[in-house]
């Protein structure tokens, strides 16, 4: 599928998307992100190491940073809403930054979008020194009577060891 | 091996020493640079510490970077299937000889100007030896080696003191302790440990595993409130029926929560019978079979910076639990930082299909991310900034561990425990806070 109008449209529906979604985060809307959430979402963020240049991969394949479905999603905005979780009160100032998208459609219904992008996250939280979280995203998009929902991210981080206190923040 | 102390640093260890048993503890020792410096040489470089899980280097050749205190050393298995534990830093300017986090090698060649090293530590070969460095003695200038190394079920421990006790010794009761687990069955580690840096002390992590069960019900309350973790296990009073504190271990602690019941209803940490099918009694003594057999919360701390934690969580409302056996290390970072290591353990033996629900239970509990740990991490956080206060430091503002001490509370001893240490039939009280504590004063004072 390399037709240019195609990929053009794609991208556009891939970066509405993801403007969408840093939006929703950023203002801590969590309850309105996970309705873009699909039913069978799968989310996983691989914890990295620092390996040799010949080696095939630096990700683990069996150690995550997060490891999510839908379910588990809803549950730890169950948790942020409680008065309780202190990870998040205060909640950290976050802002996303989505560049790089290149997107394209999986189907020939165009009813899936695979996407690849970039992800920087800036955290302040309370009087902490601010912190920067940087990787790619993989994303695939598939739309549905809602309209386009995520159906599977992979983020590969830049970090080995992870800048942060917590990720109590969804990446 | 005597470092320098200054003598405000040495005033105010000797004050925490003589109020310690009043159970009162100076806030700065949780952000001061001056200690921050002595602890790396008189707590770490002298104390037998934690560096691998066996099954993360299975093969000859296979290394991991770690560290002791802030120093790079490489632990690696040669080629005759030693466990050696290698400075990484060239015998010849210093460089470092090993530059990813693992791998395996049958040789560390340095990129500065070529000396190679076989896995064992010894020195190879040397660019240009014939013409330029006739009279070099290979032997003398291997890769250093720790002193001593050694491993207990599998957990690899380094000790760099020219005289260093057994490590059998120096693990003493926390041992009987650490294998209730880790003899029931073979473990192994679930892919790479996760790691990240949190702006706390690191003795504040080893304290809490050793026996902040006081912080649970408050901080952890949001758990609970979404059914992530059953109540019964945080909560304090008449709940408490089972949990125990295990101080006497020299330096070491334990906190268990257990609960005897009829026979069908063994607990094992809520490991399902797929895995206790695998269990093996005959590993360990009667005594420790039968404590596994009822546990349903365990957490410790080996002195200096290891802790462990098994219990059993889900990852959303309803799901069936996973069994996580948890290492964690606390690795300091400066006064005020501490990097996180924290490895998970699966039995070797289970399904694929469970060790990745345990992969998933256990990273939304206690990970970077996990739905537990979260809330700690953000605590321990705002202890460093007012531990490095002026006023703490020049009041010498002191914090109060008093809880459960005589007159505070009357708090029996379990006098027919079968384990080693004291046995408190209480989890409201500091006593295993206030042996690493303890352990840590005479470390810092010994010279
Ligand atoms: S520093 Fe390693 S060979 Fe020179
Ligand atoms: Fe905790």
């Amino acid at each position: 599928m390399n037709d240019v109008p195609l990929q053009w449209e794609a991208r556009q529906h891939a970066m509405d998307f993801l403007h969408l979604e840093a939006d929703l985060l950023d203002r801590r809307r969590l309850p309105e992100w996970l309705e873009l959430l699909h039913a069978d979402l799968d989310y996983r963020i691989p914890v990295r190491t620092t390996r040799e240049r010949s080696a095939t991969t630096t990700f683990s394949a069996a150690a995550f940073h997060m490891i999510e479905d839908r379910s588990t999603c809803q549950a730890r905005v169950d948790r942020f809403a409680s008065e309780f979780a202190w990870a998040e009160d205060p909640p950290s100032r976050t802002r996303r930054f989505v560049s790089n998208v290149q997107a394209l459609y999986a189907d020939d219904a165009r009813d899936t979008i695979d996407v690849r992008s970039n992800l920087l996250v800036f955290r302040a939280r309370g009087e902490d020194a601010a912190i920067h979280l940087s990787g790619e995203r993989q994303d695939v998009l598939s739309r549905g009577p809602q309209g386009w929902q995520l159906r599977s991210r992979t983020v590969l981080l830049d970090h080995t060891s992870l800048p942060t206190l917590n990720l109590a923040i969804f990446l | 091996m005597s470092t320098p102390i200054s003598p405000r640093a040495l005033e105010l260890l000797e004050d925490m020493r003589d109020n310690f048993e009043q159970g009162l503890v100076p806030l700065s020792v949780y952000n001061d640079p001056e200690l921050s410096e002595v602890e790396l040489d008189r707590v770490f470089n002298r104390n037998w510490v934690f560096l691998a899980h066996e099954s993360e280097i299975p093969e000859p050749g296979d290394y991991v970077l770690r560290t002791i205190g802030e120093d790079p050393w490489i632990v690696v298995r040669d080629e005759s299937g030693t466990i050696r534990v290698l400075l990484d830093s060239c015998r010849h300017r210093g460089a470092q000889v090993c530059r990813a986090d693992k791998g395996n090698a049958s040789h560390f060649r340095c990129p500065y100007h070529g000396w190679t090293y076989k896995n064992s530590g010894d020195l190879a070969g040397v660019p240009h030896r014939v013409e330029s460095y006739r009279e070099l003695d290979l032997k003398q200038w291997g890769l250093v080696r720790a002193p001593h190394v050694d491993t207990h079920r599998g957990l690899v421990f380094a000790c760099l003191a020219a005289d260093a006790p057994e490590l059998s010794d120096y693990l003493g009761g926390i041992a009987w302790y650490l294998d209730v687990h880790l003899a029931l069955t073979e473990f192994e580690v679930l892919g790479d440990p996760h790691r990240w840096v949190v702006g706390a002390n690191w003795k504040i992590g080893a304290e809490n595993f050793a026996g902040d069960s006081y912080h649970t019900e408050s901080v952890h309350r949001s758990v609970v409130e979404v059914s992530l973790f059953p109540s019964i296990l945080l909560k304090h009073g008449v709940a408490a029926q089972g949990k125990r504190h295990i101080s006497g271990l020299g330096g070491h602690a334990a906190n268990l929560n257990h609960d005897v019941g009829a026979p069908e209803e063994a607990q094992f940490w809520g490991y399902p019978s797929e895995v206790t099918e695998q269990f093996d009694a005959e590993g360990m003594d009667p005594d420790q079979y039968e404590l596994a057999k009822w546990s349903k919360l365990s957490t410790g701390t080996v002195f200096p910076n290891l802790s462990y934690l098994c219990s059993a969580f889900v990852d959303a409302p309803g799901r069936p639990a996973g069994t996580v056996l948890m290492l964690r290390q606390w690795q300091p970072r400066g006064p005020a930082a501490m990097e996180l290591w924290s490895w998970i353990l699966v039995p070797k033996g289970a399904s694929d299909e469970y060790k990745e629900r345990v992969a998933r239970v256990a990273t939304a509990s206690f990970s970077p991310s996990g739905n537990f740990e979260e809330d700690d991490t953000a605590i321990w956080s705002t202890i460093a900034r007012t531990a490095g206060s002026r006023y703490a430091r020049s009041r010498n503002l002191k914090l109060n561990y008093q809880m459960g001490m005589p007159g505070m509370a009357e708090i029996e001893r379990d006098e027919n425990w079968r384990g080693p240490g004291v046995a408190l039939m209480s989890d409201l009280e500091d006593g295993g806070q206030r042996t690493v504590q303890r352990r840590w004063i005479e470390e810092m004072l010994r010279p």
